[in-house]
């Protein structure tokens, strides 16, 4: 393909609370056996994109622990592959505020690469889509910039980060950073396509201005003063935005409808991840298990139900599990109950303990606590 | 010379065997390849066991229907034996410039792959066939064999005495050396069973896979030939008793065991183990999701599964798809299988890629039986139709 790839891992961290305390957005678990980076990497790789830019700014070391050789994506390559890009501190830029400055620590990977494209996304807006057909429609459409979007339902939440697109005629006519929006408009989906050269000269342009924010500093002006044009993809299929623990608590469960599933793992389209060699899971003689999605090396001997588990969680014997996702290790003792809680990697919850939460605001016991 | 760079211990693993006796499941596939236990195949025990033992060379010696095997293995690297130096090397049989032919027995496909073994200069290989299902360290095994000053050891596994005539008998002394070998003799003097695993000095195997390899009325075979003349030379020879869990699964019957096996808490054997892992090739495939209306007892399902229906003491494998009112007992499904509604699958292997339609029925309990009862099986990538009775002991 004739693009490149960039990857942002940090954008949003503070709105995950403590899931994102030892961790980037990137490599947050999501959907039993996932990182959110998964999906875009995935995403990626299967549009035969085989040049790939990591942009991270703190944390990092568990994303890199994820990501190793890069063998499970098929990106350990002689040419391309991929590349973590951690900040690249000196002069101006050490630990960026937005994309423009983040991007400015990868110029030396964007001069050096031959493709005239860059596809660049967030990694937390989890989706499956080909960015093979979204380059082909950015070209056909002669646009400076394409922003790959969707019709989204208005979401309560105040923390709002999308780009809002109005359009008439297909022609985007107005665009809007923290805007309300509805199902009449377009909602940015953080993916963006770009030709190499002019994404260069933006990010020099802006960083020399002071400039930082790609939405706001670049898009909005530059489109504002008729300096670009801007393109919308739609994207039809399911689109998952994890903004917060509430929309991320949500999206997780999604994935018990068939319907967002089929959407999200085609068999066409795998998502990619970390293989940890697990062996199937054991469902013992007391196992009750109603509507989950559960993952391998687990031991189910308790009720589980309407709940993610990740790799490698125990539920014992008379343990109730309702409402929540257990991430890698866990265990969940004998008697013990959780409802609408979200634990973290090896938490231990002793035996006859009580957890609960509510649907809004899901408890989160934070990794390898012991409740 | 210059001080060469070498291995101390490769493995030779035998995968060329056709398995006929597992029948339709090895019709297109060779036995090693064979699925087992949910997400592995039958060559993933002894892979991981070399992995497990710090051994990372290991020559695979592949001829009946390769190709899946081959793919499978791709460049080792799910083992983690994707090695500049070492590492998986598939070895099938090759046109040389004299003469060209198929490995005649085992101690023949080694013969003929010695080039291979020489370009590691080990001092030790390890044979080992891709049969069973155990965990094994190889390397207390070869400190055994180096502590006897042992030219060749063999691991004997101790088998009931009623059962030794099934075996190759190793009749050793007390100190653990072999004098005797008797391949499935009538009346047994010991119950050390050959596990067909053996550590040999490598300049002692080279010398007589040589000297068979002239013997034009050798089989070629290390139990008929090598082990025979190195005992008849007075040879050292040591037999390493093994304990633990070690199932052939060359029939129809044994495997299922082998796979029921993995749901007994009270067999010896556990597969899930941080410190002793089971690799596999992986397949991207999503957590498996299991549906309200269903119930799980007592077994084992992979990933990418999605269960509505009703499973009781079974083996799921990765992808496979049970339906609303579908029930699966006593069974192992292969991958990417799929059962729909209102069939009832019983006491049988259904292989990989396989649909049962609606309403089928599958296989009986022994008890259900008047006689030949057995387990039905289904080989990979059949359709059984709507409404189809298989019975018991059946095979298509």
């Amino acid at each position: 393909m004739k693009a490149i790839g960039i990857i942002f891992s940090n954008i949003y961290d503070a709105t995950m609370g403590d899931l994102t305390k030892h961790r980037t957005m990137a490599s947050l678990p999501f959907g039993g056996r996932y990182r959110q980076i998964d999906f875009v990497l995935s995403n990626m790789v299967n549009s035969n994109i085989a040049r790939i830019g990591v942009i991270t700014k703190y944390n990092y070391q568990s994303l890199m622990d994820h990501l190793g050789s890069c063998s499970e994506w098929d990106l350990n390559r002689k040419n391309g592959g991929l590349y973590i890009l951690p900040p690249y501190g000196t002069g101006h830029t050490s630990i960026y505020r937005g994309k423009l400055e983040a991007l400015y620590g990868a110029v030396t990977f964007l001069e050096k690469a031959n493709e005239d494209y860059v596809v660049m996304s967030d990694s937390t807006v989890l989706c499956n889509i080909n960015f093979e057909k979204v380059l082909t429609a950015h070209i056909k459409s002669g646009a400076d910039v394409t922003v790959i979007a969707n019709h989204e339902k208005p979401e309560s939440s105040r923390d709002r980060q999308d780009l809002v697109l109005k359009t008439e005629d297909n022609k985007v006519v107005d665009l809007t950073v923290n805007d309300e929006y509805d199902e009449s408009v377009f909602c940015g989906m953080g993916m963006f396509v770009i030709e190499r050269k002019m994404l260069l000269k933006a990010i020099y342009d802006s960083v020399a201005h002071g400039l930082f924010h790609f939405e706001k500093d670049y898009l909005q002006r530059q489109f504002l003063a008729h300096r670009i044009t801007i393109n919308v993809y739609p994207f039809e299929r399911t689109v998952l935005r994890n903004r917060d623990v509430s929309t991320y608590f949500r999206n997780n469960r999604l994935l018990m409808y068939q319907e967002v599933r089929k959407d999200i793992f085609r068999e066409d389209a795998p998502i990619y991840t970390k293989v940890r060699d697990e062996v199937p899971t054991f469902y013992g003689e007391d196992a009750v298990v109603n509507n989950c999605l559960i993952a391998d090396g687990c031991t189910i001997n308790g009720t589980v139900e309407n709940s993610i588990l990740f790799r490698d969680v125990t539920i014992e014997k008379g343990a109730v599990v309702k409402d929540s996702i257990v991430m890698q290790s866990s265990c969940i003792c004998e008697g013990a109950d959780i409802y609408y809680t979200i634990l973290d990697k090896e938490v231990l919850i002793t035996p006859g303990r009580t957890l609960m939460g509510s649907e809004a605001t899901p408890l989160i016991i934070n990794k390898e606590e012991r409740v | 010379m210059l001080e060469m760079r070498r291995k101390e211990c490769i493995a030779m693993l035998l995968a060329g065997g056709q398995g006929s006796r597992l029948k339709v499941l090895t019709e297109h596939t060779a036995k090693p390849a064979v699925p087992f236990g949910g997400k592995y195949r039958i060559i993933d025990f002894p892979l991981s066991n070399c992995v497990n033992s710090g051994i990372d060379t290991v020559g695979i010696l592949t001829q009946y229907q390769p190709l899946e095997l081959n793919d499978y293995i791709g460049n080792g690297q799910s083992w983690g034996l994707n090695r500049n130096f070492g590492g998986a090397h598939i070895l099938p049989p090759y046109a040389k410039s004299k003469k060209s032919e198929w490995y005649k027995g085992t101690a023949n496909a080694i013969y003929q792959n010695m080039h291979f073994i020489d370009l590691f200069h080990p001092e030790y290989v390890l044979v080992l066939s891709g049969d069973h299902i155990y965990k094994m360290d190889y390397s207390k095994m070869l400190d055994y064999h180096k502590e006897k000053n042992s030219e060749c050891t063999i691991a004997v596994l101790d088998v009931p005495l009623r059962e030794a005539s099934r075996f190759g008998i190793m009749n050793t002394k007390e100190d653990g050396s072999i004098y005797e070998f008797e391949e499935k003799p009538e009346h047994p003097k010991s119950t050390k069973a050959s596990m067909g695993i053996y550590i040999f000095n490598w300049d002692i195997l080279k010398q007589y896979l040589i000297e068979d390899e002239k013997n034009a009325g050798s089989s070629n075979d290390f139990g008929k030939n090598i082990i025979p003349n190195l005992l008849a030379d007075h040879r050292n020879l040591f037999a390493y008793s093994f304990s633990g869990y070690w199932k052939d699964v060359g029939t129809i019957e044994s495997l299922w065991e082998a796979n029921m096996d993995l749901l007994n808490p009270e067999v010896p054997f556990q597969i899930k183990d941080p410190n002793f892992k089971i690799y596999a090739r992986n397949y991207a495939q999503p957590s498996t999701f299991v549906f309200s209306a269903s119930e799980v007892h007592n077994s084992l399902i992979a990933e990418g599964c999605n269960i509505y229906g009703k499973i009781e003491h079974s083996i799921i494998s990765t992808g496979c798809r049970i339906a609303r009112n579908a029930t699966v007992t006593d069974s192992v499904i292969m991958g990417n299988t799929v059962i729909e509604e209102g069939a009832v699958v019983q006491y049988a292997i259904i292989g990989e890629n396989c649909v049962i339609h609606k309403n089928v029925r599958i296989g009986a309990s022994p008890e259900e039986t008047e006689k030949g009862w057995g387990i039905s099986v289904v080989g990979a990538g059949k359709e059984v139709e709507e409404g189809k009775i298989i019975n018991a002991n059946e095979i298509i």
